[in-house]
């Protein structure tokens, strides 16, 4: 069973690092993305795409050897070194340059994770497995045809599933059948001491764009400071100057407007304004915004 | 982290000048209608600080960077430009940390977007402090309980989900804390606080489809 797998695996892992190795090898596109790797921590930025170019040479070769070379052991013990390099070099850039993206092939960008580290060990089982195997792959998947597809398959699934390049072909909808058959699983339950409740940041959206708001911009000078709700109401605070002829003090500005209201349902809000001496706790008084309002121009006829 | 302010009031006085708070508030002028000018809310923090044309309000300053030390009530900031910043917390200083907060919820190696005014010894007087706050775009790639996976450009984000804070507009909505119906594949504006020590976000907004 094992010189079974061994043998219909080679092939594919074959292909793998022959079409891999190629892309890096021949691709317009390996500078940049060698820029993005940890290969620029240990050979520096401007030897990087070069460096990568190498990498996808040796990967190349090896790949064709696997598939091409008949009973020698040489390459399934370069593709077993391969593996073991590139685990290597994932642990350093783990460690040393976590942010890099491995250029473990063209389409991934994304940092080294551990699906990287898996393809990397599937290069050294699969390398150690060829070079342990006696005889050509072609002799034992001839001898079985059927269960050597099968396995085949299974092991370019296997491959398949730890790409990222190939996720939005089936983990994400597989995530959305999940999410249909499931559930969604951030529907609200219904229960819970938040469940409901307008959120504090619709509260202050619904605040800012009220003329309450634009009445006190001149005195206001601090985000929100605290909030509370009680009887219904939902009281905001915020740190203020308040400027007159005695100077200018430090004060509390009180914004109290509906907890239940959102821009959605009081586009007209109405809300209450104090203004709070802070060291005093005197009320100072509120100046009425002077805003005109707008009324609706008269629509003229159109001239034929 | 300490408690958030919309829960700081435990003991017996805070909830007596709460108590006062609140009488004076609902006291206060009524004043109805919407405006169009902007706030200060979380966003303020990325937009460009407007200068004032009333000269008798001091010219708002901005400061960026991670906090290398606190000392007292003065955070010490290395700006991202290699520049450094003497940042001075005061009783009026409103901090934000996924949600409005107290200096305490403030630790050596957090972000932090400032504005204030600069005062003559150098340091800068803080009216609004936005810690670890970050506003990505990015792409649902999946979906769980307490969690969202986004992608943001090539890297993988986890987006934690915050009952009671996290909420999200949809086509230019309201906010709501209905989350349902965030879609896998969906572009997001996400606005959270980043955490350090594994580097997920809490999020704090979630605007989807403007």
């Amino acid at each position: 069973m094992l010189t079974l797998l061994s043998a219909s695996a080679v092939p594919v892992l074959g292909a793998l690092l022959a079409v891999g190795g190629a892309a890096k090898l021949f691709g317009r596109d390996t500078a940049r993305q060698a820029a993005g790797t940890a290969l620029v921590r240990i050979v520096g930025a401007g030897r990087a795409g070069l460096a990568l170019r190498a990498v996808g040479a040796a990967e190349l070769l090896v790949g064709a050897g696997l598939t091409a070379s008949p009973a020698s052991a040489a390459p399934g013990m370069a593709a077993a070194a391969l593996g073991a390099g590139f685990l290597g070099y994932l642990g350093w850039a783990r460690v040393a340059a976590p942010e890099s993206s491995c250029g473990c092939s063209a389409r991934e960008r994304g940092p080294v994770t551990w699906r990287s580290f898996a393809r990397a060990a599937l290069v050294l089982a699969g390398g150690a497995g060829a070079a342990a195997r006696g005889g050509t792959w072609w002799d034992e998947v001839a001898a079985h045809p059927a269960a050597a597809a099968a396995t085949a398959a299974a092991t370019a699934l296997a491959l398949a599933a730890l790409s990222t390049d190939l996720d939005h072909l089936w983990l994400l909808p597989l995530r959305r059948a999940r999410l249909r058959l499931l559930g969604h699983p951030l529907a609200p339950t219904g229960t819970g001491r938040t469940a409901g409740r307008v959120p504090v940041a619709a509260s202050v959206e619904l605040l800012e764009r009220s003329l309450a708001w634009q009445s006190m911009s001149s005195v206001v000078r601090s985000a929100l400071l605290e909030h509370w709700d009680e009887g219904g109401w939902r009281i905001l605070r915020f740190a203020g100057l308040h400027q007159d002829a005695e100077g200018t003090r430090p004060v509390s500005v009180l914004f109290a407007l509906d907890a239940a209201a959102s821009a959605d349902t009081a586009p007209l809000p109405s809300v209450r304004v104090t203004v709070l001496d802070d060291c005093t706790d005197e009320q100072l008084p509120v100046t009425p915004p002077d805003v005109p309002v707008r009324t609706a121009l008269t629509v003229l006829p159109l001239a034929t | 982290m300490s408690s958030p302010r919309s829960t700081s009031a435990s003991g017996g006085r805070g909830l007596d000048r709460r108590r006062f708070l609140t009488t004076a508030a609902l006291g206060g002028a009524t004043i109805v209608g919407a405006s169009a000018l902007g706030g200060l809310d979380a966003d303020a923090a990325f937009a460009a600080p407007t200068p004032s044309l009333d000269p008798a309000v001091p010219a708002a300053a901005f400061a960026e960077g991670r906090i290398t030390a606190i000392n007292g009530s003065v955070l010490e900031v290395a700006a991202s430009n290699g520049g450094r910043h003497l940042i001075q917390l005061t009783n009026a200083t409103s901090i934000w940390k996924l949600e409005p907060t107290t200096a305490e919820a403030v630790k050596v190696g957090d972000g932090l977007y400032a504005r204030g005014v600069p005062m003559p010894d150098g340091t800068m007087a803080a009216d609004a402090l936005w810690v670890n706050i970050v506003n990505l775009a990015v792409t649902v790639r999946g979906i769980a309980k307490d969690r969202l996976h986004f992608a943001h450009g090539a890297h993988g984000l986890v987006g934690r989900v915050v009952p009671g804070t996290t909420a999200a507009s949809y086509l230019a909505g309201a906010l709501t804390s209905d989350l349902s119906q965030v879609r896998i594949g969906q572009s997001v504006q996400v606005l959270g606080a980043w955490r350090p020590e594994d580097g997920s976000v809490d999020i704090a907004r979630m605007t989807v489809g403007h």
